[in-house]
């Protein structure tokens, strides 16, 4: 039976393909509709036999702009709300339901063994290893977000990381990797979208119906006084034709949302056959579906936004009425039965918890992850970034590398870590670090702080400020990061006041090093596009031969960044043998400002992917060239290739420099 | 008259199959690519796994002294296993070698298994977090290894099936896509031991 999961996938297949079509077809009925239902009023108004039609042009035209309207209302409605959709990319959706992006270097076995399994199914699926996001929440689900594969991401819930066998886990995974190859979030939006336009129609039959009964009525009388048919027939046709849209629009909304119900279940059956032929063991899916069913949490989410990103998830995430029809996912025991027709019905015990996970996974489980506010247990949950080029070293983790992590977390006060959950202290934690260390800009700080920061914020401010200087400055940039996902929780109102308070402090300090200007960087980057309209660069350049000054500018500040002068020249050179087709003229230091990298950075943003990522190459040569990288090289890198929206590559460093430094 | 359009529909017909025999050649491209880079895929992970080893032996040394033999032979195994590899790698299409990397894999395999069975006798290694994590690690290479066989197997199925139905078979000829993939052999013995390293 496990050899029929490509009969079962192309079943699938053909299903959403006919559904698809239905949709396409429901389309082209509600346009042909609006242009009859157009022609018989007009027709009729003018008491004229059809076969004459063709003998007055304007009762042709009537009916044809009313289908064209309708065209172009249910094209526009669907392209303006597909591309807004697309926007926000799967990163967003994942930090909008509360996740945290995990790292390969983490501590957690839990979060390692999953980091894992992705990857093992990303070679079983042969696509790119997705970013993994972690919910804190106890049901067992997991989704695939983002438009294309290549900005998909994956998030599983805790439930389903701690409380799956490994086979399960990958059955989960191998499902979400189904989504993301056969591009069903790609069609979900995109079915989101046409259905989009379908009610848009409806809203403009309203809104015409709405004008005539409050202003249109009395000057149909005044035309009707005036013998002036042509006007009270125009009228008509304008009602008629609103009343229609308006019942188009409602009918086709309800029936629409149908079959888009009905595409998502038979894409779900689809990830489950392709989950067993990436893994070729349907017993992990199975058994994955099946340890749902015996859980009182199952698979619902508590996240306030759950129900937006529904037809993303691996099980149903929420409530979606009692009857199946409206439901994204179909029933639980139709699907294991789909997988093992063996199956009796019975769920398993639901406490059997996998024997390979040992008990202190379990305290973690019961104990700290009951509800999402509750602050995660602070030793085993920090994300701890270190440098990225520890993935490298994924898999050869020498003692080294875990002490160091090890004490990286130690040194971030449990105070401070539960601040980056919560939205007011996480502001207070961005602005104690923006807090100078010349007890007189500090003052000068504080006095800003005072004045324009809410109140309490101010006191978390001042009570943490001594917290935060003794940090030490490798976990600046981690902390930064801990805390956007409950920044993004602000209210626009909070985040303007925010954003004013932050300039400020930011001012207040009138010499900012590299390393304090790239930290507000990243935070403006990742913050600002949840409450601006701000749109990712268009690529302009697909090539870097007109940005020999961009680069310039930016390998200067790289290499000039923690070197003597010797050292820098060197820096200098070995990055700009990366990017061999430019001239490159390092810049003295005097002339570097960080107006001129802010430009320049900005610009090279623009560039297409492939270069960018040499960009970024290069200034990991600079910063290596000594054979020594500290910790501030490597953040500063870590920045810089998150401002040029790139995925951090690993570090081009050779081990024994790299492990020697801890 | 009637001559121009048969024209202009002869023209319209060339340049449609024209436009065809492009897209099934760049589809052709595509598969052959992506079983290739699977291939390619399942040399990295046998390399990632024989790096872990000697990690493995350093670990485990100092609490298994008694095992000096099991472990000489995993190190044994696993040195040969690094150059049927690299004979293999070297010359992808010669059988013989690819035959002496998988009997130098079923004795790495082999090896690894016994000392994972021997490990379960010593308690202070099992509470080693280096150790767990190791294990892990080699649990997930393991899993990657026979992943990316599968994965190889299922394109170049997927190119076989594409190349031999019936449109493309017509062209993939003249295209020289006239050799079909090879698929792996799943060896049984390979696959079915790898070794259990659940503590």
């Amino acid at each position: 039976m496990a050899s029929d999961f490509f009969q079962r996938q192309s079943d699938a297949r053909r299903s959403t393909l006919w559904l698809v079509c239905m949709f396409c077809l429901a389309v082209i009925a509600i346009v042909t509709i609006v242009v009859s239902v157009a022609a018989v009023v007009v027709s009729s108004q003018s008491r004229q036999p059809m076969q004459a039609i063709s003998a007055h042009p304007e009762q042709l035209a009537i009916p044809a702009l009313a289908g064209l309207i309708t065209l172009v209302l249910i094209v526009g409605g669907s392209i303006y709300k597909i591309l807004e959709l697309r926007s926000g990319g799967g990163t967003q959706v994942a930090e909008g339901l509360g996740g945290r992006r995990l790292y390969p270097n983490t501590q957690d076995p839990t979060e390692k063994r999953l980091l894992n399994v992705v990857e093992e199914m990303a070679i079983a699926s042969g696509t790119p290893v997705p970013p993994v996001f972690m919910l804190p929440e106890k049901g067992i689900n997991a989704f695939a977000a983002g438009y294309s594969p290549g900005d998909a991401v994956l998030g599983v819930t805790r439930g389903c990381a701690t409380q799956l066998s490994r086979e399960q886990l990958q059955g989960v995974i191998a499902h979400e990797f189904s989504h993301i190859l056969n591009g069903d979030m790609r069609m979900s939006i995109k079915l989101i979208g046409v259905l989009h336009g379908i009610l848009l129609l409806g809203l403009t039959g309203h809104l015409i119906l709405r004008m005539f009964f409050y202003s249109g009525g009395s000057r149909s009388r005044s035309n009707r006084s005036d013998g002036n048919n042509s006007g009270g027939q125009a009228i008509l046709v304008i009602i008629v034709i609103g009343v229609v849209l308006l019942v188009l629009g409602f009918v086709g909304t309800f029936f629409g949302n149908l079959i888009k119900a009905a595409v998502s279940r038979q894409r779900e059956y689809l990830a489950d056959a392709s989950a067993v032929q990436f893994t070729r063991n349907p017993e992990g899916i199975a058994g994955a579906l099946k340890q749902i069913g015996a859980r009182a949490a199952g698979s619902r989410l508590k996240t306030a936004g759950a129900a937006e990103a529904s037809h993303m998830y691996f099980a149903q995430g929420v409530w979606e009425g009692f009857s199946g029809l409206w439901a994204t996912h179909p029933p639980l025991a139709k699907r294991i039965r789909a997988i093992d027709p063996q199956w009796d019905g019975k769920f398993p015990e639901a406490d059997a918890l996998p024997a390979s996970l040992g008990s202190d996974v379990l305290a973690g489980f019961t104990g700290g992850v009951q509800l999402q506010s509750v602050p995660p247990a602070a030793s085993t949950e920090v994300p701890v970034q270190i440098i990225d080029e520890a993935v490298n070293h994924v898999g050869e983790p020498t003692t080294a590398h875990q002490h160091y992590a090890a004490d990286l977390v130690r040194q971030i006060p449990e105070l401070i870590v539960e601040a980056t959950h919560e939205p007011y202290a996480a502001r207070a934690v961005i602005f104690a670090l923006l807090l100078n260390r010349q007890a007189e800009v500090r003052l000068r700080q504080l006095e800003i702080l005072r004045k324009n920061a809410p109140a309490d914020v101010n006191q978390l401010v001042v009570g943490m400020q001594a917290d935060i200087d003794r940090l030490d400055a490798r976990v600046r940039l981690p902390l930064v990061e801990m805390s956007l996902p409950a920044l993004r929780a602000m209210s626009p109102s909070q985040y303007v006041e925010f954003y004013r308070c932050f300039v400020d402090l930011a001012k207040a300090d009138q010499h900012i090093d590299l390393f304090e200007w790239m930290l507000s960087q990243v935070l403006l980057r990742h913050l600002r596009p949840q409450f601006e309209r701000i749109k990712s660069p268009p690529v302009m350049y697909y090539g870097l031969q007109q940005l020999g000054r961009e680069c310039s500018i930016l390998l200067s500040a790289m290499a000039a960044a923690g070197n003597n002068d010797a050292v820098a020249k060197l820096a200098f050179q070995q990055g700009a043998t990366r990017l061999s087709e430019l001239k490159l003229q390092q810049r003295p230091r005097s002339e570097s400002g960080l107006g001129d990298l802010r430009v320049a950075l900005e610009k090279l943003a623009h560039v297409a992917v492939k270069h960018r990522g040499r960009i970024v190459d290069a200034c990991a040569a600079a910063i290596s060239a000594d054979q020594h990288v500290t910790w501030q090289e490597a953040e500063l890198l870590r920045g810089i290739s998150d401002l040029l929206d790139c995925p951090m590559p690993p570090l081009l460093i050779p081990s024994a420099a790299a492990s020697s430094r801890y | 008259m009637t001559g121009w359009i048969a024209l202009a529909v002869l023209v319209g017909l060339v340049l449609i199959i024209g436009m065809y025999v492009v897209g099934v050649f760049n589809q052709l491209v595509k598969l052959q690519n992506r079983y290739e880079n699977a291939f390619s895929q399942i040399e990295v992970q046998l390399k990632r796994r024989y790096d872990l080893i000697p990690n493995l032996v350093e670990t485990v040394k100092g609490y298994m002294a008694h095992e000096r033999e099991t472990l000489e032979a995993v190190i044994t195994a696993r040195n040969k296993a690094v150059s049927g590899l690299q004979q293999a790698s070297s010359d992808p299409s010669n059988v013989a070698a690819m035959q002496a990397l998988s009997g130098a894999e079923q004795g790495l395999t082999g090896a690894l298994g016994k000392l994972f069975a021997l490990s379960e006798a010593y308690p202070d290694l099992k509470a080693n977090q280096n150790m767990a994590q190791l294990t892990e690690e080699i649990t997930t290479t393991e899993n990657k290894v026979s992943f990316a066989r599968q994965a190889y197997n299922d394109s170049a199925t997927a190119y076989n099936t594409y190349k031999e139905s019936f449109p493309p078979v017509a062209v993939a000829g003249l295209f020289g896509h006239s050799q079909n993939a090879q698929l792996l052999q799943f060896d049984s013995a390979v696959i079915a031991e790898a070794p259990k390293v659940s503590f």
